[in-house]
Parts: structure tokens; C-alpha cells; sequence
């Protein structure tokens, strides 16, 4: 057995795939992408505040997916794929500290644009103009409540609550112990609750 | 009064929150559809792409190319004594952390991707 295979290792080769290997994972991948890439996106985007710079996350971390894990298990995807875009996540988001240490220190300011959620709103979907003030106002609350969380708080309440994982596969893709998701997910709700008050809906 | 467990009240907490957060992904526009799709092909174009030769030595490379820079950077330069010595520490951290380390592993695999969007006839294949 590949040592690939066997949990969720995420820096080793995957051997050369045939023409029949590549059609069957093409599929498969494709089924997947499909149906986590919209999620994931949103995920990304709560994480930076930043909807093109997470799409370009999501890119990377469907590009290195298909890459190096296309043979995969499918039921190993999910905390694979969100694994590599939560290192790409923490990534971004230690450059984009240094850089506005950097800009801060010539003077400038490293906030070119600041995030606006009206103009990132999408379109509606059927749903009366005040179910979707309701339902966009809502949305922005935890979404500012989620940006001040701690980072682990934040991945391990996304992934659990949002993507729907297990503590396991939410372990797998956080890089932590079973243990230690559930310490992170039971402060996030704590805290999130505590933020936004009972009467949130 | 009854008061229902802080277990059943997270639960709720987190089934709302999962609803509002469904409801923000059904809400994303057709562009950004638009784009996550081309994302999707250009990721799976990947398996049946092949990978240059010359490509193998990129990574160490990169990797020495790194190294040389954190020298420079450690040694080199009249910034450095500007900035507090905790930041500097902490900015060669994050140069030199795994993740910026697989991301120069990584080189070639950038490059390919320059490489095809440049030989790409069809411009709208570039998401962002």
C-alpha cells in the first residue's frame, strides 16, 4: 500500500496515472469540485474578507488536488481539499501581515480597498426584499462575529458547522488532534453566541 | 421556567448559522459561477498535463534561491536595524515556514501554469 494512501498526508507523490486511471479521477474530481467549490469559496472568502483573492486560493487548492491527490479515496477528499486550502488561508493571511508591516513601515497603508459587503453581495434568489435583508444582515453578523475569533476558533467552526465535517475529517483538515477540534468548536459557538446574542436568527 | 440544555442551544445556534450560511453560498452571482467553473476545468486539465523535465531541479532551486535570500536579508541591508528585532524574527518565520517552502516546492508548477496561459489562445481561461 502507497504510503500516500494511508491518512491524510498532504507532501507525498502519488505514482504516474494511465490514460483509463485519468478519465475515471477526472470524473471524479469533477463530481467533487462541483460540489464543494461554492462552499469552499465562501469559506475562503469569510476567512480574507477578499472574494478574488479567495477565488485564486480556491484555484490553488483545486490545481494541487488534482495534482497530487487525484487518486485518492473520494470520502478523503473533502479534509484533504480543505487541508490545502487552509494552509493556502493561513498562508495569504501571514504574507498579507508582513506586507502591511511593510507598507506601514514606507508610510503607506496597506488597506488599498477596503472589503465592501454590499458591493460583494450576490444576487438574490427568489425571496422577498426583506427575507433577504433579513438573511444578508444576518450573514454579515456572524460574519464579522467570525473575524474575531481566533484563527483555529474559526477554521474549526467553518468546517464542522459550514462544511459539514466530522471531528475527524475536520481533525484531518485542520492538521490537529480530534481532542483539540472539539476544544476549538465548543469556544467558537461559545463565543459566536455569546457576540451576537440570543436573538439571532 | 424550563431553560433547555447548553448542548440543544449550540445545536440551534449551529443549524441557523448553517442555514444563513446556505443561503449566502445559493446567493453567489453567476460570474463568480462563472469563474469557479473555469477554475474547476483548468484544475482538472492538470491530471493530463505533463510535466517538463527541466522541472525537477526547480524545486531545489527554489529552495536555495530561499536560502540565499534569508541570508541577505539576515545580513545584509541598513532596514534591518530599523525594524524591532521580535518583527524581524518573526517575518523570517514566516518566509522560511513549511508553507512558503511548499509553495517553492511548488515553483514548477507555477511556471506551468505561466507557461500555459501564455501559449493560451483563449483568454478567458484565467480565473481572477
Amino acid at each position: 500500500m502507497n504510503d500516500c494512501i494511508a491518512g491524510f498526508a498532504v507532501s507525498c507523490e502519488l505514482p504516474e496515472r494511465t490514460g483509463v486511471d485519468t478519465l475515471q479521477g477526472e470524473a471524479k474530481l469533477n463530481r467533487f469540485f462541483a460540489e464543494v467549490e461554492k462552499r469552499a469559496l465562501r469559506i475562503a472568502e469569510i476567512s480574507i474578507r477578499d472574494r478574488d483573492e479567495a477565488l485564486d486560493l480556491v484555484q490553488d487548492a483545486m490545481i494541487k488536488l488534482a495534482r497530487r491527490y487525484a487518486d485518492k479515496p473520494a470520502d478523503e477528499l473533502t479534509p484533504l481539499f480543505y487541508r490545502i486550502l487552509q494552509n493556502r488561508i493561513r498562508d495569504w493571511q501571514r504574507r498579507q501581515a508582513v506586507r502591511n508591516r511593510v507598507m506601514v513601515w514606507f508610510g503607506k497603508s496597506g488597506e488599498d480597498d477596503d472589503y465592501d459587503p454590499v458591493a460583494a453581495a450576490p444576487d438574490t434568489a427568489g425571496r422577498s426584499p426583506d427575507e433577504e435583508l433579513e438573511s444578508y444582515e444576518a450573514m454579515a453578523g456572524l460574519e464579522v462575529a467570525l473575524a474575531g475569533l481566533p484563527g483555529r476558533q474559526r477554521e474549526a467552526f467553518m468546517l464542522r458547522t459550514f462544511e459539514g465535517l466530522d471531528v475527524a475529517g475536520t481533525a484531518a483538515a485542520m492538521g490537529v488532534s480530534e481532542g483539540s477540534v472539539k476544544t476549538h468548536y465548543s469556544r467558537a459557538v461559545h463565543s459566536l453566541r455569546e457576540t451576537l446574542g440570543e436573538h439571532w436568527q | 421556567m424550563n431553560e433547555r440544555p447548553e448542548g440543544n442551544a449550540n445545536d440551534d445556534f449551529a443549524t441557523k448559522a448553517k442555514a444563513r450560511f446556505d443561503e449566502s453560498v445559493a446567493r453567489i452571482d453567476g460570474a463568480t459561477q462563472s469563474k469557479l467553473t473555469r477554475a474547476r476545468h483548468e484544475a482538472l486539465a492538470e491530471l493530463a498535463a505533463p510535466r517538463p523535465a527541466w522541472a525537477q531541479w526547480v524545486p531545489a532551486t527554489g529552495v536555495a534561491a530561499a536560502a540565499v535570500l534569508a541570508v541577505v536579508m539576515w545580513t545584509g541591508g541598513p532596514s534591518v536595524n530599523d525594524l524591532a528585532a521580535p518583527e524581524v524574527a518573526s517575518d523570517m518565520e514566516i518566509l522560511l515556514t513549511e508553507d512558503s517552502l511548499e509553495m517553492l516546492e511548488d515553483l514548477e508548477f507555477y511556471s506551468w501554469i505561466d507557461l500555459d496561459e501564455e501559449l493560451s489562445t483563449e483568454p478567458e481561461n484565467h480565473v481572477g
